[in-house]
């Protein structure tokens, strides 16, 4: 087992990860901007070394820098956590190179489920059900006109080279193609550095419906069941829930087959979520996210199962503690992300916190790098902190969750703590009657 | 860098109170390289805890731990800060003398020590002529980004 890890970013997630280690008696480091050097998991942190000013270039996106801390400190491991480093190829082989352990799945894997056109190609090749589309990039007006036709409007353009929904443009009809093909393009060689776009076929009312898998090095898989993440904003996830409440027991174990059968032919190591869209039953691919995902909680909440230890055991090397026999689904789970943003404009509320009271009680955990007197920064995303509640059904969670959000005291700045109170009064969110369209017009409404 | 350690409350209260019960200046106990060294400032006792220094044996290294005069170094507008994370070293090569010592006389760009990461040496050079008041890293001792160095004045 590890002696010592390295957490490759911040916030909140770096306490998560921090907590893990501690409780398997790993020594953790904490690397920190400038800005950073009062964020809690530093303090809580055995050592901590400073890479450099707030700008994430320089340092959470310092490699470099990351490396150097690493090898002073003489750490076995990084955890990259979720965002910044996790997902970049480069930085993953190039830890493997200095002599590290990365803690997430090989850099090849990372490079094919990071370009969205081969990872939905290896998921056909996998037997993962997929959006119908273009097989590979489309480049000409013609070649979508006809794919289009094929596939049937609506049709979505999208850049192979993004992913986290940026990129993507709607065609609802013939005239539309040309402008959506060509404005798609230009913004994905802006955002993505990569003019490289395909088509699929746009869902008009589907869920987000992902399923958590974790593979260790000596063959086994599982699956940790489903998360609904269907509230969106902008494509960024709002509140997220386990079970979903659309899936029946047998499509659960029906997808939860295929993706860990997947994954075990593709020799998969480490956590993963295969994002779907969920339309009339029907499951369609969407992407794999090769790392841990913000809403993993909920998973743990459902299973009793610490994902981010699971992480650092199967890095390690070891096999992983359950089969898919031992896995049991418990009651249901809800996890409000909250942002230092304004709740009805969603302006970045930066700033010192003043009074700070979390909720508690039974089934009640808050995953929150925050204190009172702690000065959020401007420089980074505005999550500050997760709410997440367990009951032993949808219902008591809900109960339990309009409880827990009025407990919650962040003075001093604005969070998006009143939007999700106005969340759980409202009759189709208590009825789990929701799409990925829903939240956007719930805010445009207001 | 901060290499943190439990703090011994019991001990440092049971320090403070033998300095006080003796009409004694200042106290220091240590245990291996742990020393713990409660003195009397004017007003009151003031306590200093100096972690283990690093392998070398620079004799004018000082731990980072020493909280008290940490804020003022960092604001010292002599204060050198290392630009990069890496390690520290005091001389061109093992075994040649060192770049400077306190109380040398440095002309600007002159090399004052360097730190090494990523395998690449990088020279720490004097932004401006001065005189070297304080090293406050020993040779081969981890440093952080922006952290001091050494003192010109």
């Amino acid at each position: 087992m590890f002696e010592k890890v390295l957490i490759a970013n911040r916030g909140e997630i770096a306490l998560r990860i921090h907590r893990a280690c501690k409780e398997m008696g790993i020594a953790t480091v904490a690397v920190h901007s400038t800005i950073d050097a009062d964020a809690m998991h530093v303090r809580l942190a055995d050592e901590s070394v400073c890479i450099g000013e707030a700008p994430p270039s320089q340092s959470y996106l310092n490699a470099a820098a990351i490396f150097s801390a690493a090898t002073i400190t003489n750490a076995d491991a990084i955890h990259p956590g979720y965002g910044l480093l996790s997902e970049n190829a480069d930085f993953a082989q190039m830890v493997e190179e200095h002599g590290f352990i990365f803690i997430g799945p090989t850099a090849d894997h990372i490079r094919m489920m990071g370009d969205k056109i081969t990872a939905k190609d290896k998921m056909i090749e996998l037997g993962v059900p997929v959006v119908p589309g273009s097989k590979g990039a489309v480049t000409e007006d013609k070649v979508a006109r006809e794919l289009a036709e094929e596939i049937g409007y609506p049709v979505l353009i999208k850049a192979s080279g993004g992913g986290g929904g940026r990129g993507m443009k709607v065609a609802n009809n013939p005239d539309e193609i040309s402008h959506a093909l060509s404005t798609a393009r230009s913004e994905a060689k802006a955002n993505f550095d990569n003019d490289e776009v395909y088509i699929e076929k746009y869902l008009g009312a589907p869920r987000h419906v992902e399923i958590q898998v974790m593979a260790d090095s000596h063959g086994n898989v599982i699956h940790l069941g489903d998360r609904d993440c269907s509230l969106q904003r902008r494509h960024q996830k709002l509140l997220e829930e386990a079970p979903s409440p659309a899936l029946n027991t047998e499509a659960r174990a029906e997808i939860g087959g295929r993706v860990t059968k997947a994954i075990k032919k593709l020799g998969y190591l480490g956590a993963g979520t295969f994002e779907f869209l969920y339309e009339n039953g029907e499951f369609f691919f969407i992407e794999m996210n090769t790392r841990l995902q913000v809403e993993h909680p909920v998973t743990e909440m459902i299973t009793g199962i610490d994902i981010v230890r699971e992480q650092i055991r199967i890095a390690a090397g070891l096999p992983m503690a359950y089969t898919q026999d031992d896995i049991a689904f418990t009651g249901h789970s809800i996890e409000c992300r909250i942002n230092a943003e304004s709740p009805t404009t969603f302006a970045p509320s930066p700033g010192r916190i003043g009074d700070y009271h979390p909720p508690g009680g039974l089934g009640v955990r808050v995953d929150s790098g925050l204190y009172a007197g702690y000065q959020v920064p401007s420089h980074y995303d505005s999550l500050i902190s997760k709410l997440i509640v367990h009951g032993k059904t949808r219902n008591e969670a809900l109960m339990r969750l309009r409880r827990a959000l009025h407990e919650y005291v962040i003075e001093g700045i604005e969070t998006t703590i009143p939007l999700h109170q106005r969340l759980c009064e409202n009759p189709d969110f208590v009825n789990g009657d929701y799409d990925i369209h829903w939240l956007e017009k719930f805010v445009g409404l207001k | 860098m901060t290499r943190k350690h439990p703090v011994d409350e019991e001990l440092i209260k049971r320090l403070s109170e033998l300095l006080d019960e003796n009409g004694l200046t200042e106290l220091e106990y240590g245990e291996g390289k742990w020393h713990v060294r409660v003195s009397r400032a004017s007003g009151g006792s003031a306590v200093h805890v100096a972690a283990p220094t690093s392998s070398a044996t620079d004799a004018t290294s000082a731990g980072n731990a020493e909280e008290t005069s940490a804020a003022n170094i960092a604001s010292h507008p002599g204060a050198v800060t290392s630009p990069m994370v890496g390690t520290a070293y005091s001389a061109p090569e093992p075994g040649a003398p060192a770049f400077i010592k306190v109380g040398d006389t440095v002309s600007e760009g002159q090399t004052l020590m360097l730190v090494e990461a990523m395998k690449t040496m990088n020279p720490i050079r004097a932004p401006r002529a001065g005189l070297v008041a304080q090293i406050l890293v020993g040779n081969a001792a981890p440093v952080e980004y922006g952290e001091v160095l050494l003192i010109l004045e």
